[in-house]
C-alpha cells in the first residue's frame, strides 16, 4: 500500500515554526497569568504601554478575555470585565516546551526524559507512564517524526544548511567530517549509565530541544523582570552560556560536519531511532520510475540515499526527498512487515558530493 | 577497499565513544564529586530531595502553572540574590525563596489541585488535592522556625504579623502571650506565608528546609 503525500514540506515548516513561536509565547502567557493572579494587570498594560512586554500582555489579555468565560458581566451594570478564575484556567491550557508540554489536555513528555527518569528514579511512576504513551505510539508508528517535526535543533540545523549551500555557493568549501552513525548509541548507553549510577537525568543538560526551550524561556522571563524593574524594550540578557554551547553546535555544522548533532550525536535521536525501527511508514523507491538523477540525495537532510531504497533506521520520514523527486519515484509506503528493505541491493550512485 | 573504508569508520567509532566516555565521564565526576547537595524549599508535593533530584527532569512546567510566580529554576543567577549555590546536580531544579515569593497553596486560585503538582508530569510533584487533609499528607516544604533574639513579640513589643499571614491560622500557627507566635510542626506545611510576611529584616520567621531540620 502507498499513499502520495507532496506538499508536505509547507505543513512540516509550519509546523516547526509553530513550535518555535510557541516556545517563546507559552513563557509570556505565563508571566501573564501571573499578572491576572495578581490582580496587576491592568497597571501593567497601562504603565508599559508602547513596549515589547505591554504590547505582549495586551494581546494576550485581548485573546484570553474574548475566550469562553473570559469575561463576565459587573452586576447591575451594562459593563463586562475580566473573570479572573476563568482566564487562569485557560492559560493552564499552554504550559511547557519540546522537552515536555500539555497539548489539548494530554500531558506529553519526551521518551529520552521519561527513560531517564525512570531509570534515576528505578521506579515507574503512573503519570509518567500516561504522559509517554502519546509520543511513545506516534514514533512506532512514524518513526523518528519529532526530529523533522517538532525538534527546535532540527529546524535550526537546516536552516543553517542553507547557509552551508552559501558557502558551498560562494566557492568556500566547508568541511564534511563523517563520524560513525552509532556514536549517538555509546553516548546514550553511557548517559543512561550515568544516570542509573547518578540518580540524575543528566542527558537532559545536554539535549538541545531542552536546552533551548530554557533558553527561550529565561530570555522571555528575564524580559519581564526587567520590565518590571523598569526597563522595557528588547534585551538579550536572558541568555545563559547554554546558548553559546548551541551556537557552538550551529557552527560546527555549518563548517565542519554537515547535521553532526542529529546525525552521530543527540542522545534522544538515538531513542526515537530505537523506538521506530519497526516502523510501518517508510519511504519507498518503484525503481522503475527512478532517472537516477539524485535530486532525492541532495535533498535528504539526514546525508542517506533514497535511491537504494533501504533508508534504514535513521530516516526520519520529513519526506524531503519525495518533494524534490520529479519522477514521482519516491513514496511514503504503509507495510507492517517490510521484507524489501532487506531484499533490494544497494545501487551505485553516480555522484556523491 | 570495502574492508579500509570498514576500519577506518571503526576507528572513527572508537574515536568517537571514546571522546565521548571521556566527557561523560568528566561530567559525571563534576556532578559525583561535587555532590553536596544545597538545602531549598521545594514546591508543594516534593518527594525526598534524592528522590526529587531522580525524577525530576526539570522541564519548568511547576514553574509555568504557578499563578504565584514562587517557583523559580534553581539556577546560579536565582540563587545569586539569595547568597545561595545550587548543587550541580540541582541546576534548573524547581525552588522556592519564600521570601521573595511564598506559596500560598493556589488559595485565590478556582482549581482542584494545587496547580504545580498538576502540571508535572514525572511524578516529582505528587498530585495534591486542595484540601486541608491532603495538604496536610502530601505537603512537606519546611518547618517555620522562630528566631526569638530577632522576633519583635518576644522582646516586648506585641507584632503577631506572621500568625495573620500563616493559611493554618490557629493550627500551625497560634498567637500566644503578646502575639507570639508558637508553632505547631505537625501543622506547618513549610508554605513561607510567615517568612515573606515577617516585617523583621533580616526575617525573625523562616522556613527549614526538610534537609536542616534534623540538625537543628
Amino acid at each position: 500500500m502507498t499513499f502520495e503525500i507532496h506538499k508536505l514540506q509547507g505543513a512540516r515548516r509550519a509546523v516547526q515554526l509553530t513550535v518555535i513561536f510557541a516556545m517563546l509565547l507559552v513563557p509570556a502567557i505565563s508571566r501573564y497569568a501571573n499578572y491576572v493572579a495578581a490582580d496587576e494587570i491592568d497597571e501593567q498594560i497601562e504603565g508599559w504601554e508602547g513596549s515589547v512586554q505591554g504590547s505582549t500582555i495586551a494581546i494576550l489579555d485581548s485573546a484570553f478575555r474574548s475566550l469562553p468565560n473570559g469575561e463576565m458581566k459587573r452586576e447591575g451594570l451594562d459593563v463586562s470585565e475580566r473573570d479572573t478564575q476563568g482566564v487562569i484556567r485557560h492559560t493552564q491550557a499552554f504550559r511547557g516546551g519540546p522537552w515536555s508540554a500539555e497539548l489539548f489536555g494530554v500531558s506529553v513528555t519526551d521518551p529520552l526524559g521519561g527513560l531517564e527518569s525512570i531509570i534515576a528514579r528505578k521506579h515507574v511512576a503512573a503519570v509518567l507512564a500516561l504522559s509517554l504513551v502519546v509520543p511513545v505510539i506516534l514514533t512506532l508508528i512514524f518513526g523518528r517524526v519529532f526530529c523533522s517535526w517538532i525538534c527546535p535543533m532540527g529546524f535550526i540545523l537546516e536552516m543553517s544548511d542553507k547557509l552551508r549551500n552559501l558557502l558551498k555557493f560562494l566557492e568556500i568549501k566547508p568541511f564534511n567530517i563523517r563520524f560513525h552513525r552509532g556514536t549517538k548509541f555509546s553516548l546514550l548507553a553511557i548517559g543512561l549509565f550515568s544516570t542509573a549510577i547518578l540518580s540524575v537525568p543528566i542527558l537532559g543538560y545536554i539535549y538541545p530541544p531542552a536546552m533551548i526551550s530554557r533558553e527561550f524561556h529565561d530570555l522571555i522571563f528575564t524580559l519581564f523582570d526587567r520590565a518590571e524593574a523598569g526597563f522595557l524594550g528588547w534585551s538579550f540578557v536572558g541568555l545563559t552560556w547554554m546558548s553559546l554551547i548551541l551556537l557552538g553546535i550551529i557552527l560546527f555544522e555549518v563548517f565542519v560536519s554537515r547535521r553532526w548533532w542529529c546525525r552521530y550525536v543527540c542522545p534522544g535521536g538515538g531513542v526515537y531511532i530505537v523506538l521506530g525501527m519497526k516502523r510501518p511508514i517508510r519511504v519507498k523507491l518503484l525503481e522503475s520510475k527512478c532517472t537516477r538523477c539524485v535530486d532525492c540525495v541532495v535533498a535528504c537532510p539526514m546525508g542517506l540515499n533514497p535511491m537504494n531504497n533501504q533508508m534504514g533506521t535513521e530516516c526520519d520520514n520529513c519526506g524531503a526527498c519525495i518533494s524534490s523527486c520529479h519522477d514521482d519515484a519516491l513514496k511514503f509506503s504503509f507495510a507492517l512487515n517490510d521484507v524489501s528493505e532487506k531484499k533490494s541491493q544497494p545501487i551505485a550512485i553516480p555522484v556523491l558530493k | 577497499m570495502s574492508e579500509k573504508i570498514k576500519r577506518r569508520h571503526f576507528l572513527k567509532h572508537v574515536t568517537a565513544s571514546a571522546v565521548a566516555i571521556a566527557g561523560t565521564t568528566i561530567a559525571g565526576k563534576m556532578m559525583g564529586g561535587s555532590g553536596e547537595v544545597t538545602a531549598c524549599i521545594r514546591p508543594p508535593g516534593a518527594l525526598d530531595e534524592k528522590e526529587f533530584l531522580a525524577t525530576c527532569i526539570r522541564c519548568g512546567r511547576c514553574g509555568d502553572a504557578c499563578p504565584n510566580q514562587c517557583i523559580q529554576p534553581f539556577t546560579e543567577e536565582v540563587a545569586k540574590t539569595h547568597a545561595m549555590k545550587p548543587g550541580s546536580a540541582q541546576r534548573n531544579t524547581p525552588v522556592i525563596f519564600p521570601r521573595q515569593q511564598a506559596c500560598m497553596l493556589c488559595n485565590s486560585v478556582g482549581s482542584d489541585h494545587l496547580l504545580c503538582t498538576e502540571a508535572c508530569p514525572t511524578g516529582a510533584l505528587q498530585k495534591t488535592k486542595k484540601t486541608t487533609d491532603a495538604i496536610l499528607e502530601h505537603v512537606n516544604m519546611g518547618k517555620a522556625v522562630v528566631d526569638k533574639q530577632l522576633c519583635y513579640s518576644f522582646n516586648g513589643a506585641s507584632c503577631g504579623i506572621c500568625v495573620r499571614a500563616c493559611p493554618l491560622e490557629g493550627q500551625a500557627l497560634t498567637a500566644g502571650m503578646w502575639e507570639k507566635p508558637l508553632i505547631d510542626e505537625s501543622f506547618c506545611v513549610g508554605c513561607g506565608l510567615c517568612e515573606r510576611a515577617c516585617v523583621r529584616y533580616p526575617q525573625a520567621i523562616r522556613v527549614m528546609p526538610r534537609e536542616q531540620l534534623d540538625d537543628v
